[in-house]
């Protein structure tokens, strides 16, 4: 391959990157992109591709791939800091570690590790504390360290916002989670009505809001909201497998309001992301979520089903008809496996309340006919 | 009497213009809105009433500034009411209490008139209501809040309001007539009441026909022909084809068009939308399932919620249901293609394969009807599916474009066909085939598994070059590669590399773990325990290539080793795999033994010389 023929690949890589959706597609390319620039010894190029691979991986829902694109810039960068200054890195970094807990099989000790090393770089670039209390917030809530996470959560949402802070919309909608834990639902809805309303917004928000608040609308009553939320909501989330666990959301709302057939057609479709989700902890959302859908198909009285689920699902069955027991079963092992892994790693519960919550959800079951959107 | 508003009007004007309006023009909409909605309330009072609604641009002979007229029969407003709208005003400085107030009849009257101070300093509303005493009321507003309500010296004759506009200095541009003309058509020219308008001692009908859809036809080609010159003077494109949409649900009527081109799947198509005749937005999206964006389309909606910013139908159950019809209009076009014209359902797949893709997987029937005829890149070029099962009785497909590449010019060499699954859709198109036509073999192809498909060496072949894969084992066992030998085409194909599903991103991670600090090594190491597969990458040795054969017959094991060290690392390059630092080292030291090799045995023929 000549030098001229290799730069166009890349080019035309790149290219094709930039006009494909958030998604495994445009990641590929921008790893082919990465992998040429590297046979060919040009680091330059090669670290530049893979800061559009980290944010193409991390917004298209393979936080793994953006992980190791991060870690090779981040090999670079330490060893050659005049080429490659810190500071461009820090952003997509914050996105880094703020997902490291999704893989149970990171220790605490490294997240622990890498959080401070955070702290320690975004200190060198003069940033303010806001953005690592966030982090450090959402690391201790979803490990299950309630005290801790209550006592970053009060510190963050008091820190003034600086030039490396989530924007607005996206601050807003993680201060919806501490509520939502809380069970002020109420608190939610009318935190949340500047997201609904379009007033913030960003690539991620509405499409993450919309989810959360199905539970605190479906808990104050006032279904009719509830149900908009989903049809707007969910037509933002069906494309992009970086919301697997508001698709989980989505499940657990239409299981809670009876449209258990809707339901399931939703879990076939969504199934595939959750079998090779590179986030552990989105693939237990979303599974607990299904586990809790079959068990209120099994209550109103089906037994089969004719399901479209993918392939690479291990009771696959190519004439598409399934034993909503047999799946029951997968499900709550699948989910009380992840749960127990996280459990572990975390030294606390979250994972088996989480999945507790879920079983009870049952006497809370409200039917509310909701047409399907297709 | 002078009254004076209980708010800041200017700043109420202020929030109108920046945030609730795109352009100072959308006063005439809110005008020819009120007018309808008056007409509209007239109407429930007397059901025989017809309506008109009649615009005036006079123009001073002197130079001066020129005023605007506009008047309706409609239901009019009693004093009370007059008064009434100034207070739900007053109680809404904020943008969404004011969106809250169009969904009454005052309130959006008053917002209405708000709008005109975008254009004028001061508005004259003369009106007599239908319901009121006969009287008629004069209120006359000026943009700073001060407002003369009283009754009129000049009653009207017959109910209804005219409201008139003096242009403020730097927005004269709004009071020309081409620009009233141009205003009102746009927006009001699918109202179903006349609007006539005045200007230049000329009068004109501007709304004269209903829009195409409603209109008869002599023929089915005649009424084609002129939805599709409405969609060009609409959209300004040659459409290639038009598609009447209707829906119970929201009451919606219209055309859709297709596009002459492919567009990017991710680019929303924007379509002009109108709410019971008023044109609302040129750019809503939210209107037709995801699938359907090859066309754009006109409708007219009659019971949709528009949005706060009026660009788009609010999201309800009503819109998911008409969303729902208005994709079985699509749907059953597409039908009628497939059972009556298949050659220009095939140019439509031509274009707008996507649409159609993504289609056929949601809906079972409709996948039966077109899978066949849907296009797919193969290693043997593209195909329709239908000629594609023709020649392979089982379907072999690959999902990433990586192993594509690694089996594609070996597999075509060997004229077999598989499918390149990486395309959006084309995967799950495959995977649904079983399900909808049992009678289908469909297969996962992995690139690993390709050699075992190629012919085995014979016992006495095997036995020739059993030093080689011994050797090979041996020297490429560290890099975790299996090596084969087999028989395939094309013979100048030395080795095939075959990678296990995603075994690029392993050695990925793998380097970045080389690469990257002791933490994210740490860290990396975590990933990389997770769930390892059994199956590893092979190298497969091609014994119809003249290099392997000679290979075979080499006598010293260093120099075998060397040169099957060199052709796994060729492999991988050309396989567009990175080298792991083992790799490198490996290339470096192999480049310097065969230029040593090399002079050796330059050394050695110098010998024979001398």
């Amino acid at each position: 391959m000549t030098d001229r023929d290799w730069r166009e690949q890349v080019q035309a890589l790149l290219g094709r990157a930039t006009k494909l959706e958030a998604g495994e597609a445009k990641v590929m390319a921008l790893e082919e992109a990465a992998r040429l620039a590297d046979i060919h010894g040009d680091t330059g190029m090669a670290f530049e591709v893979r800061g559009a691979l980290i944010e193409a991986a991390t917004f298209g829902g393979f936080p793994d791939r953006a992980l190791v694109a991060f870690a090779w810039c981040r090999g670079q960068q330490q060893k050659n800091p005049q080429r490659f200054p810190e500071e461009p890195l820090l952003w997509k970094q914050k996105w880094v570690v703020g997902r490291l807990d999704e893989f149970p099989h990171v220790s605490r000790k490294q997240i622990e590790a890498a959080l401070d090393d955070a702290e320690q770089c975004f200190a060198r670039a003069g940033a303010g504390q806001r953005a690592m209390l966030k982090l450090r917030y959402q690391t201790a809530r979803d490990m299950g360290d309630t005290a801790l996470a209550e006592s970053f959560w009060a510190r963050w949402v008091e820190a003034p916002r600086d030039h490396l802070t989530d924007c607005r919309a996206c601050d807003l909608d993680d201060e919806l989670d501490h509520h939502i834990d809380r069970g002020e639902y109420a608190v939610v809805l009318e935190k949340a009505r500047p997201l609904l309303e379009g007033r913030y917004g960003c690539a991620e928000v509405p499409h993450l809001t919309l989810g959360s608040v199905l539970y605190p609308l479906f808990k104050q009553g006032r279904l009719e909201e509830a149900r908009n939320a989903h049809l707007h909501g969910y037509a933002l989330v069906r494309r992009n497998q970086e919301f697997l666990a508001t698709v989980g959301e989505h499940l657990e709302f239409l299981a809670l309001t009876g449209n258990v057939e809707h339901g399931l057609r939703l879990f076939a479709r969504h199934l595939g992301w959750a079998l090779g989700h590179p986030s552990h902890r989105d693939r237990f959302t979303f599974l607990a979520a299904a586990l809790f859908l079959v068990e209120q198909a099994l209550d109103a009285g089906r037994e089969r089903e004719e399901l479209a689920l993918p392939r690479a699902f291990p009771l696959y069955a190519p004439e598409g008809t399934y034993s909503l027991r047999a799946l029951r079963d997968w499900l709550a092992a699948q989910a009380e496996g992840l749960a127990a892994k996280f459990d572990a790693r975390n030294g606390t519960t979250r994972f088996k309340e989480l999945l507790f919550r879920t079983r009870r959800m049952r006497e809370e079951v409200h039917p509310f006919p909701i047409p399907f959107p297709g | 009497m002078g009254h004076r508003f209980q708010v800041n009007l200017r700043g109420i004007i202020d929030l109108l213009s920046h945030h609730l309006y795109s352009s100072p023009g959308v006063f005439v909409r809110e005008l020819l809105q009120n007018a309808t909605d008056a007409i509209r309330a007239r109407r429930h009072l007397e059901p025989d009433h017809q309506g008109e609604i009649r615009v005036e641009l006079i123009e001073k002979q002197d130079g001066g500034l020129p005023t605007l007229f506009f008047s309706d029969d409609g239901v009019g407003l009693t004093e009370e009411e007059l008064h009434r709208f100034l207070a739900t005003i007053g109680e809404s400085s904020k943008r969404e209490a004011l969106e809250a107030r169009r969904n009454d009849f005052i309130g959006q009257f008053g917002i209405g008139l708000l709008s005109c101070f975008m254009v004028c300093d001061e508005l004259l509303v003369v009106t007599r209501s239908a319901r009121g005493d006969g009287r008629t009321v004069e209120w006359r507003g000026r943009h700073d809040g001060t407002y003369t309500a009283r009754t009129s010296e000049h009653p009207l004759e017959r109910p209804g309001t005219q409201v008139f506009l003096v242009a403020r200095p730097a927005a004269a541009e709004y009071f020309t007539p081409e620009r009233v003309r141009q205003l009102a058509s746009h927006y009001g020219g699918l109202l179903p009441f006349p609007i006539h308008l005045t200007a230049a001692g000329h009068t004109e009908h501007l709304n004269p026909t209903p829009p195409p859809w409603r209109q008869e036809y002599a023929s089915a080609s005649e009424r084609r022909a002129a939805l599709l010159a409405y969609g060009r003077e609409v959209f300004d494109t040659e459409f290639v084809d038009c598609i009447p949409l209707h829906s119970e649900a929201g009451g919606v009527e219209g055309v859709a068009f297709v596009l002459p081109f492919s567009p990017h799947f991710h680019t929303k198509q924007k379509h002009r939308v109108y709410l019971k005749g008023m044109l609302l937005s040129e750019s809503a999206e939210n209107l037709l399932p995801d699938w359907a964006f090859f066309v754009r389309c006109v409708v007219d909606a009659q019971g949709l919620r528009p949005t706060a910013s009026r660009e788009a139908f609010y999201e309800d159950a009503t819109l998911a249901r008409a969303r729902e019809s208005l994709g079985q209009s699509l749907r059953q076009y597409l039908v009628e293609l497939a059972t009556e014209e298949p050659r220009a359902l095939q140019r439509l797949i031509a274009l707008h394969g996507l649409s159609v893709k993504a289609l056929a997987l949601d809906d079972d029937d409709f996948f039966r009807l077109v899978i066949h005829w849907l296009p797919f890149e193969t290693t043997l070029g593209m195909m329709t599916l239908e000629s594609y099962r023709q020649s392979f009785p089982t379907v072999y497909y690959v999902t990433t474009l990586d192993a594509f590449r690694q089996v594609a010019r070996v597999a075509a060499a060997q004229g077999l066909g598989i499918i390149n699954g990486a395309y959006t859709h084309d995967t799950a198109l495959l995977e649904k085939l079983p399900r909808v036509l049992p009678d289908a073999q469909v297969e996962l192809f992995s690139p690993s598994r390709l050699a075992q498909r190629f012919e085995e060496p014979t016992a006495e072949e095997l036995e020739a070059v059993e030093r080689l894969l011994h050797v090979a084992r041996a020297a490429l066992e560290p890099f975790g590669c299996e090596v084969s030998l087999k028989k395939f085409l094309p013979a100048e194909v030395p080795t095939l590399y075959g990678d296990v599903d995603d075994g690029a991103f392993r050695r990925d991670l793998e380097r970045a773990r080389q690469e990257s600090d002791a933490l994210y090594a740490a860290v990396l190491e975590g990933a990389l325990t997770e769930e390892r597969e059994e199956e590893r990458p092979q190298l497969c040795f091609n014994l119809l290539n003249p290099v392997v054969c000679r290979l075979a017959r080499v006598r010293s094991s260093e120099q075998l080793k060397l040169s099957v060290e060199m052709l796994y690392v060729q492999a991988l390059l050309l396989g567009h795999r990175p080298l792991r630092a083992q790799e490198l080292a490996l290339l470096n030291r192999g480049l310097l033994g065969l230029i040593a090799a090399g002079l050796d045995e330059d050394d050695a023929g110098t010998g024979e010389v001398h």
